[in-house]
């Protein structure tokens, strides 16, 4: 009884393609919509997870103010050079300590220029993010401390202004700055956040400091662990270390931050997921409203076939195989769509991560659940016009013109 | 005496209430034994349609009780009612009511469908039906290639597929011309002579009620007149 019900039910699809089409259009885009939103999520996250575990877990960012969802990031001051030593000096288990002093200029060589990103560090700075040269030298102890206008540039930095120029000794035009190219950072492609990490240029800390913001503030220390030694640790270390130097008093809350990788992704994953959610609902109401163009079309097609159901109700169809037909067609017109959304979803998923240069991870989770959902919208919206069909009086059926 | 196949026992059918209800059936005796062939007449709104979707459990009388084959059908529920009209029954239409764009074979194999036979099987009785009036090799024609004789045929096959204790004809030459409606007629007089299957038929044409071996006449919502074919009133007007 089903099979008969099933092949009716594809038949009188195929009677009206175009039809059937549009009224599971509605499916489609929601259930693509969702596999797409969820693939691309998944792949994001699978990129961040894997940069993270990268860099390795022993990592910290210092920075002034409180960050995260729900905290306003405050008017807090910066740090300076002074912090800087203190947290080298007096807390233990460091391998490196390395002060960011971030900007943006533009950089001129030649005929070609560039608006680029500045970080005044020290070469700390490498060992702490377990970055490698690929040619060159970092900086001298003696060109951090007397700001000399020294450079090393990324890779992206290198191919649009020097192209196949070699760099080293050359000058490069900082802002208004004029310095020379000591070396060149191996490359190191876009971060999980989508940023590319090749486009930017290291200058000794008191070089920026001195000439490109003309202040002597830091805006945050990287700071990384020696291995073995506990992150925590370290992070309360140091936390306390910065309440004591900025004079925060017991009652009162950081006016900065402490964060390790781990809890700079736990942040990023709150904001993805309520991005996510939000992107659902939208989803939701359009697979509603393609119920909702199910139902309507059911509708129309009962009436439209009264006395095919006038028929079937007289020679001895019960009122329950009349439902079963009308459900089981509503049920495959809906899971058509859900399919035909599925493809369409892992298609435009496909496309977004190649573009986004993120991993193609299908969720099978996802891919049953949005089919299943796609079946019980079936169900739900197909019940009242199968209702309507079996519920029919065969005598007025057969009479219907 | 054995028990009638058809009996109605003070039938009566109202439609509506109050000031608009209307009496299509009043107060009706009626007995029909097995293997009969009877002819329904009577002017538009006599109660003639309503009778047989009485007979047919397609309705049930507001008063009154209609017994098949001893049954009381009014202590049935709709889906017992579905189940004997399923298992007993064979309707056939005045407009044929055959399912368009879908072939004559597969009309026929409809009512085998819901009695949860197999394919094969289906497929063979089928077969079977439309050789029996006389449709082999148009099997796999859908209505609109076939001619209204033929659509009829169609629908008679489909009727008798399921071997039905009763057969059903609402006008079943109404829209068909008149030898087109001879044949018919003959079809279902030897399903009647031969398989012994009792016709009840609605006409209001005379020459076609004039096959039946019994006629009855309703006006007003009752039974004017009953007689068997051998009437002498009868016999001159065939």
């Amino acid at each position: 009884m089903l099979a008969e019900s099933l092949k009716l039910a594809l038949r009188t699809i195929r009677r009206n393609p175009m039809r059937s089409f549009l009224t599971v259009l509605g499916i489609v885009i929601g259930v693509a919509a969702v596999i797409a939103l969820v693939t691309i999520g998944n792949g994001t996250t699978a990129r961040v997870t894997a940069d993270i575990a990268k860099l390795g877990s022993n990592m910290l960012f210092v920075r002034p103010g409180q960050f995260g969802p729900g905290r306003a990031s405050t008017t807090a001051k910066s740090f300076n050079d002074r912090d800087v030593a203190a947290i080298r000096d007096q807390v233990n288990g460091l391998r490196a300590v390395a002060p960011m002093a971030q900007s943006s200029a533009t950089v001129i060589f030649g005929g070609e220029s560039r608006s680029t990103g500045v970080v005044g560090t020290t070469s700390g700075y490498l060992s702490a993010l377990d970055w490698s040269l690929s040619s060159g030298r970092a900086f001298l102890e003696t060109e951090e401390r007397g700001g000399r206008a020294a450079c090393i540039i990324g890779e992206t930095v290198r191919t649009k202004l020097f192209g196949a120029t070699d760099p080293l000794g050359r000058a490069l035009r900082v802002g208004n700055v004029s310095c020379e190219v000591i070396g060149t950072l191996a490359k190191k492609g876009q971060s999980g956040m989508g940023t590319d990490q090749d486009d930017t240029v290291l200058m000794p800390l008191r070089t920026v400091q001195r000439r490109i913001t003309g202040s002597s503030d830091i805006g945050t220390i990287l700071v990384s662990a020696q291995d073995g030694v506990a992150t925590s640790k370290v992070q309360g270390d140091i936390e306390r270390l910065m309440r004591e130097r900025r004079g925060i008093v017991a009652s009162k809350t950081d006016d900065f931050s402490v964060n390790d990788m781990t809890q700079m992704l736990e942040t990023m994953a709150g904001t993805t997921q309520l991005l996510t959610g939000l992107l659902g609902a939208v989803a939701a109401v359009s697979l509603l409203v393609g119920g909702i163009g199910i139902m309507n079309i059911m509708l129309v097609s009962v009436t439209e076939r009264t006395r095919e159901i006038g028929i079937r109700l007289a020679i001895g169809a019960l009122e329950s195989q009349v439902l079963a037909q009308f459900l089981v067609e509503s049920v495959v017109l809906s899971l058509f769509g859900g399919a035909v959304g599925i493809l369409l979803g892992l298609a435009l998923a496909y496309g977004a991560t190649t573009a986004l240069s993120v991993p193609f991870v299908v969720s099978p989770s996802i891919v049953v659940i949005a089919f299943a959902f796609s079946a019980l919208i079936g169900v739900i919206f197909g019940y009242v016009p199968a209702r309507r069909a079996a519920h029919l009086d065969p005598i007025e059926a057969l009479r219907h013109e | 005496m054995t028990t009638p196949e058809i009996a109605f026992k003070h039938v009566s059918k109202r439609y509506g209430s109050g000031e608009t209800e209307v009496r299509a059936l009043a107060d009706v005796d009626l007995s029909i034994d097995r293997g009969a062939f009877v002819a329904i007449m009577g002017p538009s709104g006599s109660g003639k349609s309503t009778a047989m979707n009485i007979v047919g459990c397609l309705d049930r009388p507001s008063d009154g009780e209609y017994f098949f084959e001893g049954i009381a059908t009014s202590t049935l529920s709709r889906t017992q009612l579905t189940l004997l009209r399923r298992h007993k029954l064979g309707f056939v239409f005045q407009g044929f009511n055959l399912l368009p764009r879908t072939s004559a074979v597969e009309n026929v194999e409809l009512p085998l469908v819901y009695r949860g036979l197999e394919a094969g099987d289906r497929r063979q009785r089928a077969l079977a039906a439309l050789a029996r009036v006389g449709l082999e090799g148009r099997a796999g024609h859908t209505p609109s290639e076939l001619s209204g004789g033929q659509q009829q045929r169609v629908a008679i096959a489909r009727a008798i597929v399921t071997d039905p204790a009763v057969l059903l004809a609402d006008e079943p030459t109404g829209n068909l011309d008149t030898r087109t409606s001879l044949e018919i007629m003959q079809l279902m007089t030897t399903l009647n002579r031969v398989q012994g299957i009792t016709v009840i038929m609605v006409t209001h044409e005379p020459d076609i009620a004039a096959f039946a071996d019994r006629i009855i006449r309703f006006v007003d919502g009752r039974i004017e007149s009953d007689r068997l074919k051998s009437d002498g009133a009868l016999e001159t007007m065939a």
